[in-house]
């Protein structure tokens, strides 16, 4: 691959074609480092593609592109001038635009009155801004009609009035954040057709994906970032989906776990063509799952985002009433039961969304240890709940796993990401669960925290714990699991021993770029 | 942590007292602006009240109590049950239409008019707990309609049932029967509701509940973070029926220290918009129990110690109104204020405590 | 942040209620007095209490408080007034009238019927001082009872109103379903039948206790007499308070008639309304007022029922605008006839 990347440090110094140049930007949140040494130049006239996995840093990066956020250290010049983009008013004054996955537009408005809506200086709110409107949708192919109401506009074309609204506002580089994620094929080929006419009149666009199939039809520059950094540059017209995919998973795998196997006959958890369909009639959102994890053994699930891995997960867990199929847990049949009986029959469940799913953010430690436990010892006594007995067991956990705070009493939101987790993979351990259900367990959290969090799950596996693991970070998968299997559109396609697993094989299934080769 | 728990409590006090204080200004410069006598004003509602004006407050403070707790149900599982206003309305007409008839001797008459108003307000708040269930119907919506349509159907059942005395213009159900009044307890000379009592169990029950037992644990829980609630296997939906009938029981219980202890009877003069000044007492209070007592008795202080104000100094007793609404909606801004602060106090405290070098950085929540 | 939006939502709409709450009001301003020709004397504090609405409420508080202003003009008495919540408790009209004793007043004159508990439960407890209360029956040895033949004037506009019909149908807004109003109807209906017996009246309540709306809802007055007016009538007599408003706007607006009460509204409502009144049946709740506080004066109460009827001049009609004019030898032929005895109006 390093052949064909190109070298930004050299082809464009001084360039006046180039409309955006990164140097160095880096950004680190206290314990996580989201972004270091992203080098990228987006030229005038062309589509850039920025790909890599969900939580590479892509979205990091188009923030502090867009003022949201600021950079730690690089630079950032826009037509050749150094610039300081402090808020996203910044940013469009420096002619940056972003059109978002979720829009922005009032249904009960006219197209013009969303488009004029906090931009009223620029040309008015009336005829003026009529003839604007025209004028744009006219120059760039949108065919927007300014008096439409927006209630009555179909996905694709509300999607064309951000982009105008962006336009209105003056932008030359337009940043957009996935934004085939919410169309049809149809729409997506009438997009890029769009911004086809955008690079034609001299616009730069950045274009945020994973799907690389997209992304070389309509890029014209690719460029890979993982783990916070830009791996390569790449002309899109020399380059394959897998070798992209392959850039996107990482040239060397981890070696995998040095231990002995610990996986045993015996039957812990057995799924059987398990079904969830899609409430607003789309494809399955998982179809047909079957899988089966023993004890002491580490099933790694790995796929692109946004496959299944969450309905899998909340399937297992009770929180899919509509999920059809068999669920076993220890020989039981548990798919009639509620979250709170399957918690109890033994699992533990660390969610990929501590925030969301794993913590009462403004209640102390010791009462998020009762979370999720609030049935059982040493919780409860009776109906109500063991202060006591919960407080203690609290500062168990603070002590075992290492919890930095300075007391139980502290509310969890003022711990850090890898303490919160800590905690809450202390809580799930300390019930013996005889199955763990681990959704990116150490997303987010600093590396001393990682390595203590795949610690733990590797004792409870020595001794006799069934985990079932999502990641998209390969050195965790690779490193944890005694068998990987890959989620592609909601179906199992693969599975593979992480001690022989190669790059090319793992990037192919997950991105489903080469379906015929999947097992190999 | 005695340390972090004294700074808890000072700043749980601080709200309440930074919106008493910007009440207070508000209302004296309303005063000065319309050119009263500010000062004989204030002077009037902080004098010490005489006993029969100390019992009303008690009196008044204790229907304001079980209003407010009502409410408070709802607000900690992050439900806004605006209409415990119809709720007590239509539970006093039931509890005194079943009180009147007198189906039970004595005191077990009493009983039965008291679950009987539960029974009813519960029914009536449940109405708008199945709509946010099953349809997803916004409880402030519906139970804000719903205080509309109680006002109608208990104005058209009591129609039906009203007894009415020779040449009043009053009409009420039947009065209730001797022995089935709750009576009163002496105090300062006066009598204040043996309703008190049932207040006061009332406000335990509250705290027991909801910081002591599994179900509160869980209900607390679905308030603070839904999806947290669903991933731990609390059944939210339940959860937020559950809470709803209970919070309206509890509201069916508002009107009936009046039924009992003084109107023995629902008619036309019944007092109404308990409910809303509940809202106000249960944001006041912050929904602890302790925090609504001292609200409600706050209430019913500035309520009763206006009561004079027209006779005294010419001043329309309304301007309490107006201290009462300020309260209510600088208490909620300064609630918000202090919990930020408290927030990124606490963050920094446990910076500091863990690593020297994240003394200057914010902990990214 | 969802939370906070919510919360604030609550505030709002809670500091909206007490915002309703205090604007719906005026507070009472004692320029009642103080005219020139004055008698001061101040040797007797009277102590009025108002219903909901107080002065300036156009309607029946308005009138207490002219009895009230004459009687501290002409007799020379020291005055003071208070005025009701709305949704207030018992205990604070008890409160109200206990701060008016308290503070000296004596007699006390209670308006509304509102106060009937309470005027009972106080008087007992304040044996040495007088009251009275306009519109209620509550016994006592101390109260006086200032009720009034409604249905008696009533008796005399409704004859008016089948007179003047020319459709053969009229009709009868009442505000609120109470036995008070109830009177109004009464009297009204009979009074029509005696003068066309083949006249239609159509009748209509604006609401039901407990909910008292439908005496300040002028919009809800508005739409059932411009029902009525679509459905043929052409004269409609409101019992309604404020909701009144809204029926003589609805006659304005149809080009019909509409009649007023309690005060000659001919005189007292809006402007651009006043043609449409053809005559208001009078409730002189003033001269009530002024004769008890003039009994006080003469040491001479009398307390129990003190009926105003068409014989006392308590009640009445109105003729202002001259629309009566016509029919006047009629109409004041019926009030004789009920003077006399000949006729009894029934009152239910």
């Amino acid at each position: 691959m390093s052949n064909t990347s190109t070298d930004p440090g050299a082809s464009a110094t001084g360039a006046p074609d180039v409309a955006v140049r990164l140097r160095g930007i880096g950004k680190t949140f206290p314990g996580v480092v989201a972004n270091h040494d992203v080098d990228i130049d987006v030229r005038r006239g062309t589509i850039h593609a920025i790909v890599g996995e969900n939580g590479a840093g892509k979205s990091t990066l188009m923030k502090i592109l867009y003022g949201v956020q600021k950079p730690d250290s690089g630079t950032i010049e826009l037509d050749g001038q150094p610039v300081v983009l402090s808020s996203p008013s910044d940013a469009i004054g420096h002619g940056v635009g972003m059109v978002f996955q979720h829009f922005m537009l009032a249904d009960n408005l006219t197209v013009l009155e969303n488009v004029v809506l906090g931009a009223e200086k620029l040309h008015g709110i009336g005829d003026g801004a009529r003839t604007k409107i025209r004028e744009i949708s006219a120059a760039y192919g949108l065919g927007i009609e300014p008096d439409d109401l927006v209630a009555d506009l179909g996905v694709g074309a509300r999607q064309r009035i951000e982009i105008l609204k962006v336009l209105y506002r003056g932008a030359r580089i337009i940043i957009l954040d996935e934004p085939t994620a919410v169309l049809v094929p149809q729409e997506v080929d009438e997009l890029f057709d769009n911004l086809r006419e955008l690079k034609a009149e001299g616009l730069a666009v950045i274009f945020i994906s994973h799907k690389l199939d997209e992304v070389l039809s309509v890029a014209d520059e690719v460029t890979v970032i993982r783990r916070g950094a830009t791996v390569s540059t790449v002309p899109a017209d020399s380059v394959t989906s897998r070798q992209l995919a392959e850039l996107m998973v990482g040239s060397e795998l981890p070696s995998p776990s040095t231990e002995l196997s610990t996986v045993t006959d015996v039957e812990v958890l057995e799924v059987v063509d398990l079904h969830l369909p899609d409430a607003r009639g789309g494809r399955p959102l998982l179809d047909g799952i079957s899988l089966r994890i023993h004890r002491g053994e580490i099933l790694g699930i790995a796929g692109v985002e946004g496959n299944g891995q969450a309905e899998l997960v909340e399937a297992i867990m009770g929180m899919r009433p509509d999920a059809t199929g068999r669920i076993e847990l220890n020989d039981g049949d548990i798919a009639g039961w509620s979250t709170r009986e399957r918690r109890e029959a033994g699992i533990g469940y660390i969610p990929e969304d501590r925030h969301r799913q794993g913590l009462l953010l403004d209640a102390p430690l010791w009462e998020n240890r009762v979370l999720g436990h609030q049935t059982r010892e040493p919780n409860i006594a009776g109906p109500f709940i063991d202060r006591r007995g919960a407080r203690d067991d609290t500062e168990r956990i603070v002590r075992e796993y290492d919890v930095r705070s300075p007391g139980i009493d502290t509310l969890a939101r003022a711990l850090s990401g890898g303490n919160q987790q800590k905690l809450i993979v202390g809580r799930e351990m300390s019930s013996e669960p005889s199955l763990l259900i681990a959704a990116h367990p150490t997303r987010g959290v600093d590396v001393g925290a990682q390595a203590a969090i795949w610690d733990h799950i590797k004792r409870a596996r020595r001794d006799g714990l069934a985990v079932l693991l999502i990641s998209a970070d390969l050195d965790e998968l690779i490193g944890l699991s005694d068998t990987i299997a890959v989620l592609l559109r909601g179906r199992l396609v693969g599975t593979f021993d992480p001690g022989d697993v190669t790059p090319q094989q793992l990037g192919s299934a997950m991105t489903g770029a080469t379906d015929e080769e999947e097992t190999a | 942590m005695t340390g972090s728990r004294m700074t808890r409590i000072a700043l749980a006090l601080a709200a309440p007292a930074l919106a008493l204080v910007t009440a207070f200004l508000i209302t004296s410069l309303v005063l000065i602006l319309a050119g009263d006598d500010w000062l004989g004003v204030w002077s009037q509602i902080l004098s010490w009240p005489t006993n029969r004006t100390m019992v009303n407050i008690v009196n008044s403070a204790t229907v304001y109590y079980l209003s407010a707790v009502a409410v408070a149900i709802g607000f900690r599982m992050n439900l806004f049950n605006i209409g415990v206003d119809g709720q007590y309305r239509i539970a006093s007409f039931a509890a005194a239409w079943v009180a009147g008839e007198a189906l039970l001797p004595g005191p077990l008459n009493i009983v039965l008019a008291l679950l009987a108003g539960m029974f009813v307000g519960a029914m009536w708040a449940g109405i708008a707990g199945l709509l946010r269930v099953t349809r997803g119907v916004s409880e402030v919506i519906s139970t804000i309609m719903l205080n509309a349509i109680a006002t109608a159907v208990v104005a058209y059942l009591l129609r039906k049932v009203a007894v009415r005395e020779e040449g009043s213009n009053i009409i009420s159900t039947k009065p209730l029967p001797e022995g089935s009044r709750i009576p009163g307890i002496p105090f300062l000379g006066g009598e204040i509701y043996g309703f008190v009592v049932i207040a006061v169990i009332v406000g335990i029950a509250y705290w027991v509940l909801l910081n002591r037992s599994r179900f509160g644990f869980d209900l607390r829980a679905a308030g603070q973070s839904e999806s947290a609630a669903v991933a731990s296997g609390i059944n939210v939906k339940k959860m937020m029926l559950v809470t709803m009938l209970m919070s309206g029981a509890i509201a069916g219980l508002v009107g009936l220290p009046l039924l009992f202890g003084q109107a023995y009877a629902y008619g036309s003069t019944f007092q109404s918009g308990l409910g809303f000044a509940g809202i106000a007492i249960a944001l006041l209070g912050r929904n602890h129990p302790i925090g609504i007592a001292i609200g409600a008795l706050l209430f019913a202080w500035l309520d009763q110690q206006s009561n004079p104000l027209q006779i005294l100094l010419d001043v329309s007793p309304d301007i309490v109104k107006v201290t009462q609404g300020v309260i209510v909606l600088t208490v909620v801004i300064a609630y918000e204020v202090v919990r930020r602060y408290g927030v990124r106090l606490e963050q920094r405290h446990v910076a500091a405590a863990l690593d020297p070098q994240f003394q200057q950085k914010e902990v990214s929540a | 942040m969802r939370r906070l939006n919510k919360l604030t939502a609550a505030a709002a709409v809670t500091a909206l209620v007490f915002a309703g709450a205090g604007c719906s009001k005026k507070s009472s301003d004692d320029e009642s007095a103080a005219g020139e020709d004055c008698v001061e004397k101040g040797d007797v504090k009277v102590g009025m209490a108002f219903d909901v609405g107080g002065r300036g409420d156009q309607s029946f508080n308005d009138s207490a408080a002219k009895g009230l202003d004459k009687a501290a003009c002409e007799l020379g008495f020291e005055v003071k007034d208070a005025e009701a919540q709305d949704g207030e408790p018992e205990s604070a009209r008890e409160e109200r009238l206990q701060q008016l004793v308290d503070a000296g007043y004596n007699p006390v004159v209670a308006v509304g019927f509102a106060y009937s508990a309470s005027v009972g439960k106080i008087a007992k407890a304040n044996p040495d001082v007088n009251f009275a209360i306009v519109d209620d029956a509550v016994e006592g040895e101390n109260i006086s009872n200032l009720l009034f033949a409604e249905e008696q004037g009533s008796f005399l506009v409704g004859a008016a109103a089948a007179l003047k019909s020319e459709t053969g149908t009229i009709g009868f807004v009442g505000g609120v379903d109470t036995e008070l109003i109830k009177k109004f109807e009464a009297g009204y209906k009979a009074g029509a039948k005696a003068a066309d017996p083949k006249v239609k009246v159509q009748s209509v309540y604006l609401s039901t206790p407990p909910d008292f709306s439908g005496f300040g809802d002028p919009a809800k007055g508005n739409t059932a007499a411009t029902g009525m007016f679509e459905k043929d009538a052409d004269v409609v007599y409101h019992a309604a308070g404020g909701s009144g408003g809204g029926v003589f706007q609805a006659a304005t607006d149809a080009k019909k008639w509409a009649i007023g009460v309690d005060s000659d509204q001919a005189k007292t409502a809006d402007e651009s309304v006043r043609d449409s009144i053809l005559t208001s049946m009078t409730k002189n709740i003033d001269v009530a007022v002024y004769d008890f506080l003039k009994g006080v004066e003469g040491d001479d109460i009398k307390t129990g029922p003190q009926v105003y009827d068409l014989k006392s001049d308590g009640v009445g009609y109105s003729t202002t605008g001259g629309h009566v004019d016509d029919i006047k030898d009629k109409l004041d032929e019926y009030k004789q006839q009920i003077i006399d005895g000949t006729i009894t109006v029934p009152s239910k």
